[in-house]
């Protein structure tokens, strides 16, 4: 199929149109959704709030705290204080014959189209990196990207039209604003924009903790630039330009950007301060920072709350004897760990990549769980459309994806109302859910790997067709 | 299942796998299965249609799997003067009515005396017989979602009755419900007999000392239907309002603040006395199925068929297809089934499988009202009410061997009836926890036996087996065309050219959707309209959403040129995807439905291909395909199946706009009693049809 130029050109500027067409039309249908809030009853969902991210326990710990108690009082509220004084007071705001907690949605609404363009610029900056880099390589010619994905787009939209990111909006959990800072910190990482990039990942860490795991991935981002193919790749592609010419050295590492790396460590803690004496002052009467990291953090690692979530961790210590608890603890914690350095060796040359890599596992090995992460990650996955194209399995993991979320509700139903299924019927679900995030990370690591495998075959016939 | 669904769909993963490493056992076997899915596709629908029939076969004797109920192990206690409080009362309210007409309130009136006589707090209780009310968002939410206090008229209300028995030996944490059903306007004489039975059962009640769980009997007014009256009662149990009804204001009859309750309902019992026997017996018939397809547990059954047999000398039946045991075709199956099983016995004494083709005929008439029963979601009695609460009940309908006007005979029959309900209700007092060792998921094939879900589940399984085959097979061959067809890079979206037949399928599921919510506005058009002018109104709505999403969405449509159009193997791989996806889940929601469903729609999916490329290749073979698949797809419509059961059922022919108006009506019903089978048929079975459809006209 050829097209001329002109309608080439027609096409392109048609596509802006169409992306901020769709756009809008996922903020209305957000819109809708939420006046029928009432009849959905999403936020009572355990697949869409858990306890970390219930609007319900938002406002429990607004009302605790306006009766000057602590808002943690009573194990309803295991979130951050700025996000009390930030939310709660929207959530006893009415507005007479409109659902309750309108604003708190309309603030949830806002945090979406601001990730999705956050995402956008992160996506242009890719596809921009992609371009650049296959011309470098001498596998890509014209100087327009055509061929190349707007991946930009295709992210923000996926992330904007994603059933999951719909359902956590419109289901009032906190997670929007949770993917609102850590895409933030990818932004201010791809756009070498230091202070925004530490403000996000100290805000998303303070929020959920499992962020944390981005500061590998942003360093990465700063210190070496964005995704490119490995190294190796451009210098063959040199030495095949020096041969002719040999004049320069190779040089055989990257260079490494230490000064902005500092820089970056610096406005990290400087952000960590400005948090950690804020929730300290709000605080002040309730326990201070300690009762703070004990209610968030520990609520978080301790897995106190073993309602049923989309995870595989509550089934589990539901069940494990007290005195193996904490030895679980560790084992199950210490997962996500073992993988960071292995991965972070392996794809150091796709620093983007990797905080999706990580950001999902983090969703799969996460003690509370939720859509939200699910809907962070598979936009993040949207980034690297070019890359990613000859996926394995997509069609299988795409209706896998489908069913799980299909069933959940009625294993769910099953149990809890009609009460002829039990606690294993969800949690089978939990665990099929788990399985197909594996597969999903799993194939998208091959993928991208293969990609690379694919770029130095094709390098090196380009080479000896040099020669 | 999931298990079974992920070996099969290992296939897809196959379909690209790298070529350089060996594959695994499980992978190779996934490659062999779909190299070979057309005779594999073939010989698993068979043997789904096959185990289907062999059900009535595997059918187990029910058993009681409680030890805790032992059931007849305490003699009756039941005295003549508690037969004859019972007597007392029929002859009470029938002289009452008789002097009195039309006084609704007194005749209640006259049970609560009663009640309180024997010692039971009595209460009454007033409610609206509002329609079930069709809302599309309150499909899957919790029972209390229609708590709508509209303005209603004073005139219409019912009133129930209810009597509290407190229990000696209890704390007041449980209960055991007793239900009888009675219009006290237009009730007939066999109605007020199980009011006797009730209070004969109530007054031995009053006195025993082995009671631990309260006895709540409920006498509801079924002057507006039996499951409504119920209803209300459970809700005002379970979920009362705080807000004050209208009704409570309209009458002398004050009922305000005075309902009383007893705690979690461990099991209910609906009792309903009606017609002469049809047999020398007595005839009792047990009624289990409630809404989508649940059951009670198969404990509380059992034990009132074992005290009712064993102990009382009933004839105990559960309904059947009647049709069903006149065909010819069923016969010789089961005379086949049988010689089998004789030849087999004499190889093998040790194998019994074989069973009369007479008892095998029952059988499968027994189950097939089971299955359509439970495909309908429709509870068929009161007693439906209850598992909407999680409370395991059935409803007992008795039919007396005597005339209603039998003095005689009636103490028999009080004192038998009375004495069953006894047996029954002193098992569940026994219990200590709420039913769970049995089967919740069963079909019966006859009173005593049941076919259990491990069962049921392997035809369903075996049927559904070869869509994810042919999905895959089908997937790779499309692929490769796709990836012959473009040479663009660009276009060559390698393993992403699925997405253009997943968007037409999602257009068209998006479509079924909107059907489905469709009826919800045409009930408010405002004015009185037939059912017939409802249904023109929703096909002419419908067919022009349809032919809009065509014009929209050209890549959708059947009719577009062939360049916009998909690859048919893809388009149907997806599909095939979709309805195993939408089976599967409705086998969790409502076996039966989905069991139903998938006899249509697999052999529709698996046959259908574009009719140009059979008619082009001109082949005998290819024309009869193109054949079946057309007969496939127009028997798949909804609407003809509908009147093709129709004929079946009764003779009648069905033509043109009436058909329409009684399809209407029908799933009016479907959706009032909100039965996942509604959401199945618009969400699932149609847009399939209508993506078969755009397949078989597909240009290719």
């Amino acid at each position: 199929m050829k097209k001329d130029d002109g309608e080439m050109a027609e096409e392109e500027k048609k596509k802006p149109c169409r992306f901020w067409i769709w756009a809008l039309s996922s903020v209305a249908f957000r819109l809708i959704l939420i006046s029928f809030a009432g009849n959905l009853n999403l936020s009572s969902r355990p697949e869409v709030s858990t306890p970390l991210t219930s609007i319900r326990r938002l406002a429990e710990g607004y009302w605790l705290k306006q009766a000057s108690m602590s808002p943690y009082a009573g194990s309803m509220y295991h979130g951050s204080p700025l996000l009390l004084s930030l939310l709660g007071p929207l959530t006893v705001q009415r507005i007479k014959g409109q659902p309750s907690h309108l604003l708190c949605s309309l603030v949830f609404v806002v945090a979406d189209v601001l990730s999705a363009m956050l995402l956008r610029g992160i996506g242009q900056k890719l596809q921009m990196a992609y371009g650049l880099n296959a011309r470098l390589l001498g596998l890509l010619k014209t100087p327009r990207d055509k061929g190349i994905l707007p991946s930009g787009d295709i992210a923000a939209l996926v992330y904007l039209w994603n059933p999951f990111t719909i359902a956590c909006c419109v289901g009032l959990s906190t997670s929007p604003i949770e993917n609102l800072a850590v895409i933030s910190a990818l932004y201010g990482a791809v756009t070498r924009k230091v202070p925004l990039a530490a403000f996000g990942l100290v805000m998303a860490t303070h929020l959920s903790l499992y962020p944390a795991t981005l500061t590998i991935p942003i360093i990465f981002l700063l210190g070496y630039g964005l995704d490119a193919p490995p190294l190796k790749l451009f210098l063959q592609t040199k030495k095949v330009d020096n041969e002719d010419r040999s004049t320069s050295k190779p040089t055989t590492r990257l260079p490494f950007l230490w000064k902005t790396v500092i820089h970056f460590v610096f406005w990290l803690l400087l952000w960590s301060l400005c948090v950690l004496v804020l929730c300290a002052l709000s605080l002040t009467k309730y326990g201070g920072l300690e009762e703070m990291f004990n209610r968030t953090y520990g609520f978080i690692l301790s897995i106190e709350d073993l309602s049923p979530n989309i995870g595989v961790f509550w089934y589990f210590f539901a069940e494990v004897f007290d005195f193996f608890r904490s030895f679980f603890l560790i084992v199950f914690h210490v997962n996500i760990l073992f993988m960071l350095l292995p991965l972070a060796i392996r794809l150091k040359h796709r620093p983007c990549f990797l905080a999706f890599i990580y950001l999902a596992i983090s969703s799969i090995l996460k003690s509370y769980p939720s859509v939200g992460d699910s809907a962070l990650y598979l936009s993040l996955w949207a980034l690297f459309v070019n890359e990613l194209v000859d996926m394995k399995f997509s069609f299988f993991l795409f209706c896998g994806y489908l069913g799980i979320s299909l069933l959940s509700p009625v294993m769910h139903n099953l149990w809890i109302w009609r009460g002829t299924g039990n606690a294993n019927f969800y949690f089978g679900n939990a665990i099929g859910y788990a399985c197909f995030q594996i597969v999903f990370v799993v194939e998208s690591v091959s993928a991208m790997l293969n990609h690379d495998r694919a770029l130095k075959k094709c390098n090196s016939n380009h080479g000896e067709v040099k020669k | 299942m999931s298990a079974e669904k992920r070996d099969k769909e290992e296939e897809v993963k196959t379909d690209d796998g790298s070529p350089k490493i060996k594959p695994r056992p499980i992978v190779q076997l996934g490659i062999f299965l779909i190299s070979h899915s057309p005779v594999f596709s073939v010989v698993f629908s068979a043997a789904g249609v096959l185990a289907l029939l062999l059900l009535p076969l595997l059918a187990k004797n029910t058993y009681i799997s409680e030890n805790a109920l032992m059931p007849g192990s305490a003699r009756s206690m039941l005295s003549h003067r508690d037969v004859s409080d019972g007597s007392k009362l029929v002859k009470d309210i029938k002289n009452f009515r008789s002097n009195h007409e039309g006084q609704g309130v007194e005749v209640q009136r006259l049970i609560g005396k009663y009640m309180s006589e024997m010692g039971a707090e009595v209460y009454y209780q007033k409610f609206h017989p509002e329609g079930n009310q069709f809302h599309p968002l309150h499909f899957f939410s919790g029972p209390d979602s229609y708590t709508l206090l509209g303005n209603v008229s004073c005139a219409s209300y019912g009133v129930n009755v209810a009597g509290i028995i407190r229990a000696p030996r209890g704390d007041g944490k449980e209960s055991i419900v007793l239900v009888t059903p009675y219009d006290s306007i237009n009730g007939g004489e066999y109605e007020a007999l199980s009011l006797g039975i009730a209070s004969s059962l109530f007054s031995l009640l009053a006195r025993v000392t082995w009671l631990s769980k309260d006895i709540i009997w409920l006498v509801a007014d079924s002057r507006y239907g039996d499951y409504r009256p119920v209803a209300a009662w459970l809700s005002e149990y379970h979920t009362p309002s705080f807000m004050v009804s209208d009704s409570l204001k309209c009458d002398e009859l004050n009922t305000a603040g005075s309902f009383k309750r007893a705690g979690t309902v461990a099991a209910a019992l609906v009792l309903k006395v009606d017609g002469r026997s049809e047999r020398f017996e007595d005839t009792l018939s047990i009624y289990a199925e409630a809404s989508n397809g649940q059951m009670p547990n198969l404990d509380l059954f059992n034990v009132v068929n074992y005290l009712a047999v064993h102990r009382q000398g009933f004839y105990v039946r559960v309904e059947k297809v009647v049709s069903l045991l006149s065909s010819s075709w069923l016969k010789t199956v089961g005379e086949i089934f049988e010689a089998v099983g004789k030849v087999a016995h004499t190889l093998n004494p040790d194998w019994n499988f074989g069973i009369p083709a007479a008892d095998y005929l029952e059988g499968s008439a027994t189950l097939a009202s089971s299955l359509y029963s439970q495909a309908l979601g429709i509870p068929t009695g009161p007693h439906g009410a209850f598992r909407d609460y999680q409370v395991d009940a059935i409803t007992l309908k008795v039919s007396p061997r005597f005339p209603a006007d039998s003095k005689a005979r009636q103490h028999d029959f009080f004192q038998r009836g009375a004495q069953l309900l006894e047996g029954t209700i002193r098992s569940v007092n026994n219990l200590l926890e709420k039913f769970h060792q049995s089967f919740f998921l069963y079909l019966l094939t006859s009173p005593s036996k049941f076919v259990s879900v491990g069962v049921y589940m392997i035809a369903f399984a075996l049927l559904v087996a070869p869509l994810p085959m042919v999905a895959a097979s089908l997937y790779i061959d499309g692929c490769n065309a796709l990836t012959k067809a473009t040479h663009n890079p660009a276009k060559n979206l390698k393993s992403w050219k699925w997405l253009d037949a997943a968007k037409q399928v999602f257009a068209l599921h998006l479509l079924g959707f909107i059907v489905t919510l469709l009826p919800y506005f045409i009930c408010q058009v405002p004015g009185q309209h037939s059912p017939t002018n409802r249904s023109i109104m929703w096909a002419a709505t419908s067919s022009s959403l349809l032919l809009l999403t065509f014009v929209t969405i050209p890549s959708c449509s059947p009719f577009s040129s062939r360049l916009h159009g998909t690859n048919w193997a893809v388009l149907k791989s997806v599909t095939i995807s979709a309805a195993f996806i939408g089976l599967c889940l409705m086998s969790i929601i409502n076996f039966a439905t989905a069991m139903i469903g998938a006899l249509l729609l697999v052999p529709m999916c698996l046959m259908v291909r574009p009719i140009k490329l059979d008619l082009r290749s001109k082949r005998v073979k290819s024309l009869v395909g193109a054949f079946c698949s057309t007969v496939l797809v127009t028997i798949g419509f909804p609407v003809i199946v509908f009147a093709i059961s129709k004929g079946l059922i009764r003779e009648g022919g069905l033509v043109g706009l009436s058909l329409g108006g009684e399809f209407w009506t029908w799933l009016e019903s479907l959706w009032a009693w909100k039965s996942a089978t509604y959401l199945y048929i618009g969400m699932v079975h149609l847009p399939c049809w209508l993506l078969c459809l755009c397949i078989l006209f597909h240009p290719s």
